[in-house]
């Protein structure tokens, strides 16, 4: 499918309707040359099979982290017409609002670098990491229905997040209309015994430092004010809760495609109309997962800070421990876009996506020991992309293949000779995260700026990195 | 062999599992799967939890058992690492499964979910073969 792709510009690419049957949108790539060359056929082809799906509003965006996913390529946006078309949970992935909080500091890296492995210690010894680590809040039924419905509202109330860090977040750290009774029991009992926990594989916390700042004067505006700042990045998600509503609505949602009559190019797109009980209940409980994942990272934002408080023995306000912003990106939305001229509500499926509204901060994760970036959102990506951007490096490689190449000591090593403290619960997690198993992200993060879907802000490299 | 790993795509963990009866290839894909979740060698078999579940083929047997195993690891906070199958039909099954309480230093990784991708269920002459791809 890439040969049929048309060079619009040096960093987009095109496939126009008729690159095959039943097609109803364009599919457009954002990519540089380098980043094109990595990007996968069977990725593209799963972009112009979402090109089938009814009511959807083109383009089909794929952007320069894409590489293949389950239906659509994590890293891609699909956007549908709210009457007439569909809404899917394998469009939005497993993991709903697996998304990243920035967290900035007044600290410097010449402050930081001698309490290093005592500080990634600590955060060790608060935040519960990897598969089968216990978490540390007990929540009733009821308490844990109010995080679904209230989100980062409810992390305020009991004095985890502040209303600064509220402000920070993506729709405010709350989507309206999360509905619990549509998240199944089976969900609610993977996701009670795990908030607050950060679960392994992608996940991780990093201490990083600002090597650059392109762009000085919003930098300053999100409190970034030198290189040698110390940042903190924490990204995880909605874990088992999120895991169990996706796994239930595809299930739901494969029926619906029978029902509904739907025809499908992939199974894997299982979807239905968006004015049906199994789009609207799935949106409902998407929203609880929403909620649950931004209440998730919030609370483990109080863990950091008090991390931070126990090895510099200051306070954590003192140190300007603030929140630069909260991003999810797996996840759908019913919003407002210009389509043709005209305005219209659809709902954007954005996998492996970030937002990219005008001056609203976007934030791209490097792989584990390579540079992350801050980036400001633009009117461009409003026109191109749905307002939205990347959300990573994006993996050439996969985990399998990863553990079976690379061995986690050398890896762990590796980056201690570059002066980057590591941590993890076992070896084989550094080794499926091998920087080499991803795209360049500088590669990716040239591409969104060069576009103008996003345009850097700061750069930030790892100091030290605390992985599940 | 009771299961292979299989390198395909960029994001999942697929593998075959193979077994000459049904009993043989529901046990045996239930320690595939535990094999990626956590050390499966290092899990002891101390306590010990009933499963029992219906579906309308096999083939949906067998992905509900494997998407109830990774449900019931995070509810119950466990690893698993023996599993015996006591009665199973085509759409039937009842099984005893043992582990340990989780830890993270048995632990390997999360398992998301169970996917329809590249997901099949076939029988033949010697037995049963299932393709199976996680989300981690």
């Amino acid at each position: 499918m890439k040969e049929k792709l048309k060079r619009i510009g040096d960093f987009e690419w095109e496939l126009d309707e008729n690159s095959r049957e039943r097609m109803k949108a364009k599919a457009r790539i954002i990519a540089n040359d380098a980043v094109m060359e990595a990007i996968e056929d069977d990725a593209v082809q799963q972009l112009t099979n979402v090109a089938t799906l009814p009511g959807v509003v083109s383009p089909v965006v794929g952007l320069p982290d894409m590489h293949w996913g389950y239906g659509l390529p994590m890293g891609a946006v699909g956007a549908f017409d709210s009457e007439h078309g569909i809404i899917s949970a394998g469009l939005c992935g497993f993991d709903i609002n697996c998304g990243i909080n920035l967290i900035k500091t007044d600290l410097t890296s010449d402050e930081v670098k001698p309490k290093l492995k005592e500080l990634v210690a600590e955060l060790f010894r608060n935040i519960p990491a990897g598969v089968g680590a216990k978490g540390k809040l007990k929540l009733s039924e009821d308490e844990l229905k109010d995080v679904l419905v209230r989100g980062v509202d409810w992390a305020v109330e009991k004095d985890y997040a502040t209303k600064e860090d509220k402000e920070r977040t993506e729709e405010k750290g709350r989507m309206e209309g999360a509905d619990p009774s549509k998240v199944s029991a089976l969900a609610m009992k993977r996701g009670g015994p795990q908030l607050g926990t950060l679960g392994a594989g992608n996940h991780f916390l990093e201490i990083q430092e600002v090597s650059n700042i392109p762009d000085r004067e919003t930098a300053k505006r999100w409190g970034i004010n030198e290189e040698k700042q110390v940042m903190i990045m924490l990204h995880c998600g909605s874990r088992g809760l999120g895991h169990q509503v996706a796994s239930d609505y595809l299930r739901i949602q494969e029926q619906a495609v029978k029902k509904y009559n739907i025809w499908l190019p992939d199974r894997q797109l299982a979807c239905a109309p968006v004015n049906s009980p199994e789009g609207q209940d799935f949106f409902a409980a998407m929203k609880c997962a929403v909620n649950y994942a931004f209440a998730n990272r919030a609370v483990m934002t109080k863990w950091v800070r008090e991390s931070f408080e126990n090895v510099f023995k200051r306070e954590w306000e003192e140190m300007g421990m603030k929140t630069v912003y909260a991003i999810a990106h797996n996840i759908v939305k019913l919003e407002e876009h210009k389509v043709n001229g005209e305005k219209r509500m659809v709902y954007v499926h954005r996998k492996g996506a970030t937002r990219s509204f005008p001056d609203t901060p976007v934030i791209i994760a490097g792989s584990m020991g390579t540079a992350s970036y801050l980036l400001k959102g633009t009117e461009t990506a409003m026109e191109k992309t749905f307002g939205s951007s990347a959300h990573g490096a994006g993996r050439v490689m996969s985990r399998h293949a990863a553990i079976k190449k690379f061995r986690g000591t050398e890896i762990a090593s590796g980056l201690e000779k570059r002066g980057i403290v590591s941590k993890s619960t076992h070896p084989k997690v550094m080794a499926e995260e091998a920087p080499e198993a991803y795209k360049d992200v500088e590669a990716v993060v040239d591409s969104v700026h060069g576009a103008g879907v996003s345009l850097k802000v700061a750069r930030m490299v790892p100091l030290g990195v605390m992985k599940g | 062999m009771k299961y292979r790993f299989i390198d395909d795509l960029t994001s999942d963990v697929m593998f075959e599992v193979y077994g000459k009866s049904l009993k043989e290839v529901f046990e045996n894909a239930a320690e595939a799967l535990f094999s990626v979740i956590c050390q499966i060698k290092k899990v002891e078999p101390k306590v010990s939890r009933e499963i029992e579940m219906e579906a309308e083929s096999a083939g949906e047997l067998m992905f509900d058992w494997l998407q109830e195993l990774i449900a019931r690891s995070d509810i119950e906070g466990m690893f698993f690492s023996k599993f015996e199958v006591l009665e199973v039909s085509e759409t039937r099954l009842k099984a005893r499964i043992w582990g340990e309480e989780a830890s993270p230093e048995k632990g390997e990784t999360v398992v998301k979910a169970v996917t329809y991708y590249g997901y099949s269920f076939a029988r033949d002459g010697k037995g049963y073969r299932v393709r199976v791809s996680l989300d981690i």
